[in-house]
């Protein structure tokens, strides 16, 4: 197994492999997995480091420097703004997403089928795809063993209503419910692409470069044959060692945001100038309970279940509990006032609501960061006040003292009558706080030039030898968790994937 | 319970944290202030401020540049807030703790959303990172590495063959309920 880290590089060093693949996430990771497997020469270059199921912890502190980018730090600009968490690590954002392994639904597939003209893309094309992942990550529901009491009384609530509620398929072989899925799995349960497709790809020889940074791709006579970038350093994370990648082909998969970013360095894109348009992500807002009783929801497992009777009109609901660091972020309190509320931190249920996209945002460069830019629409806006008062009545029904809500003007209901000011006092789409974690869409594939950035092997229309595989690809935003959709078309990029002789 | 190699909070994986960003007197000053008025008085150790604080600029090495650099830029227009938004000539490292937490509490509920974007920072980086100390989990009642290392050693037996039975499930019924 050859996992090289920047102690390991010298300047002006050069790899040669057949295919480099940018990115070890739910996309790279797979494209890998499936080359070398084919018998391909395979190199992974991840920007960040290689930590292995036995160095997780549950400390914040620690996990979002080691796993996610910039520390967590990252910010879609707009209206409102909307933080947004993305992995950087081997593995990817599959090291601290949820697991969820849904489909995406069959209208979703038939619309990629109607735009790209392609039946490949339809539902009957994709099922094997789909079984081939959902096989190798163990896509299935949860053991009772590892339900907790937060996802319980979801699901009572949700029967209690009326409403249509399912257990979530997930990526994981015997999960025990350790509820630490967002700062890495420690018992090794989680089947992200780090247990999963990694050590597939290693075992049939790939190497992987960890803490390379590619900064542009090497282009010789208009055919993309490597990519360029810098080590960093661990200790000052400067980028201070030159690492080049010559290779036949080069797969980009580094998330709808830095795949964009990397790309329109060379202004690609430019039949269509689709590249880098087109940014959906899901946007998620925050209903946090408090029980007179403590359900200790970091207990069990995260997402057991999802609240599904609004999805007709792209609402979908679920308990989502997360540390007190990040809950302590997220409440609108400071000082002793924080302090009083995260006392009740063992009685809170922390649910989110998540709104399909119906309007999609842009990624740019912007003083050598990527700069993405969305604003919800008011149709988005009117959803998300639906879906948390669909939401905030639920824990009321069962029984919560109060409901804080995700809105800077107004912050705590007391009870059900309560949640009829929400549209009294929500009219500016400012007032909403939101966070994401599913990116799409950047560098949609299609079958003509003039309305895609890649064709539908994956390959972009104006730089032959570049392939993009991450959910970069979706011409649409799913609707549901984008992981299984990413693997299976990081599934077909690999078996579309050519080669030069 | 098995705690062995896994669940320290500094494993020793080979994995290097970054140095703190270097900042001069003056920033260091702000960036204090602002981590006191912002955490909660109680409990705290001696160096909570300072930890929590150099955590921050830990942070800031893992962020583009410029992000950085806007981030630092963002806290100096906390610092002079009482002057722009005409509640006071001093900047918060000026003031005593409870003002500036109060006047931290107006830039919070602003009806401006470019005000209370200032927030989103420091509230995240130093909200985290407090609440992420073993000091304030005991006062939380919330201990995950015993829970997290029951639940290995389950796995570990689960993949032995013995599957988890009902007395392996998770209850947290209210008090007085079955």
């Amino acid at each position: 197994m050859t996992i090289l880290a920047h102690s390991d590089y010298r300047n002006g060093e050069q790899h040669e492999t057949e295919v480099v693949v940018v990115g070890t996430g739910a996309g790279g990771a797979v494209v890998g997995a499936e080359l070398a497997e084919a018998g391909r020469d395979v190199l992974f270059v991840e920007e960040g480091g290689y930590h292995p199921t036995s160095s997780f912890n549950p400390y914040l502190t620690e996990s979002l420097p080691r796993l996610y980018r910039d520390a967590g730090g990252t910010i879609i600009m707009g209206r409102p703004p909307i933080p947004y968490a993305e992995g950087r690590c081997v593995g990817g954002g599959t090291v601290v997403n949820g697991g969820m392994a849904w489909r995406p639904p069959e209208e979703v597939l038939t619309e990629w089928e109607s735009i790209t003209g392609q039946p490949d893309l339809g539902a009957r094309a994709m099922e094997p795809l789909f079984n081939r992942v959902e096989e190798i990550i163990h896509a299935k529901p949860q053991h009772p063993a590892s339900i907790g009491e937060d996802n319980r009384l979801l699901e009572e609530g949700a029967r209690r209503l009326g409403w249509q509620y399912a257990h979530n398929l997930r990526a994981q072989d015997r999960c025990v419910g350790s509820n630490q899925c967002v700062t890495g799995c420690p018992t090794g349960a989680k089947q992200s692409t780090l247990v999963s497709y990694m050590p597939r790809a290693l075992s049939r020889g790939a190497r992987c470069l960890t803490e390379v940074r590619v900064q542009r791709l090497w282009i010789e006579g208009g055919r993309c044959v490597g990519v360029i970038g810098k080590a960093i350093n661990p200790r000052t994370r400067e980028e201070d060692i030159d690492v080049r990648v010559r290779a036949k082909a080069v797969v980009v998969a580094c998330g709808a945001v830095q795949t964009p970013f990397l790309l329109l360095r060379h202004r690609l894109g430019r039949p269509s100038r689709q590249l880098g348009k087109n940014f959906l992500c899901h946007p998620n807002t925050k209903v946090v309970a408090i029980y007179p009783h403590d359900i200790y929801a970091w207990q069990g497992v995260s997402q057991g279940g999802q609240i599904r009777e609004f999805r007709d009109e792209g609402i979908l609901m679920a308990e989502n509990a997360v540390p007190p660091g990040t809950a302590a972020a997220q409440i609108p309190f400071l000082g002793e006032e924080a302090f009083e509320l995260m006392k009740r931190y063992n009685a809170m249920a922390m649910t989110g609501v998540l709104v399909e996209d119906s309007h999609a945002g842009t990624v740019t460069r912007s003083f050598g960061a990527p700069m993405a830019k969305y604003s919800i629409t008011p149709y988005d806006h009117d959803r998300f006040l639906r879906g948390v008062r669909y939401l905030a009545t639920l824990h009321f029904e069962m029984g919560a003292e109060k409901v804080i809500l995700p809105f800077s003007n107004f912050h705590v209901a007391n009870g059900v009558d309560d949640l009829a000011q929400i549209e009294r006092t929500q009219r500016s789409r400012s007032t909403i706080e939101l966070f994401t974690v599913h990116m799409m869409g950047t560098c949609r594939m299609g079958s003509r030039p003039r309305h895609s950035v890649v064709n539908l092997n994956g390959e972009l229309w104006d730089l032959p030898g570049c392939y993009v595989a991450d959910a970069s690809l979706f011409p649409t935003a799913v609707g549901v968790n984008p992981q299984v959709t990413i693997m299976a078309l990081a599934t077909r990029v690999a078996q579309r994937l050519q080669l030069p002789n | 319970m098995v705690l062995g190699p896994v669940l320290q909070r500094h494993p020793d994986d080979g994995w290097t944290l970054a140095v703190p960003m270097k900042v001069g007197a003056r920033m260091h000053r702000v960036l204090r202030r602002l981590a006191d008025a912002i955490l909660p008085p109680s409990p705290r150790t001696e160096t909570t401020v300072d930890e929590v604080t150099g955590h921050a600029l830990v942070c800031l090495r893992y962020m583009p540049r410029s992000s950085a650099m806007i981030f630092l830029l963002g806290m100096r227009l906390l610092n002079w807030s009482p002057l722009w938004r005409l509640r006071g000539l001093r900047p918060l490292t000026a003031l005593p703790t409870d003002a500036a937490r109060r006047h931290l509490v107006g830039i919070t509920t602003s009806r401006w959303l470019p005000v209370r974007l200032l927030m989103y920072g420091p509230l995240g980086l130093f909200m985290s990172s407090y609440f992420d100390q073993d000091y304030v989990h005991r006062e939380l009642s919330y201990a995950p590495a015993p829970f997290v290392a029951e639940r290995i050693e389950l796995r570990r037996k689960w993949i032995e063959g013995q599957e988890p039975g009902v007395d392996e499930e998770i209850h947290h019924p209210p008090v007085g309920v079955p």
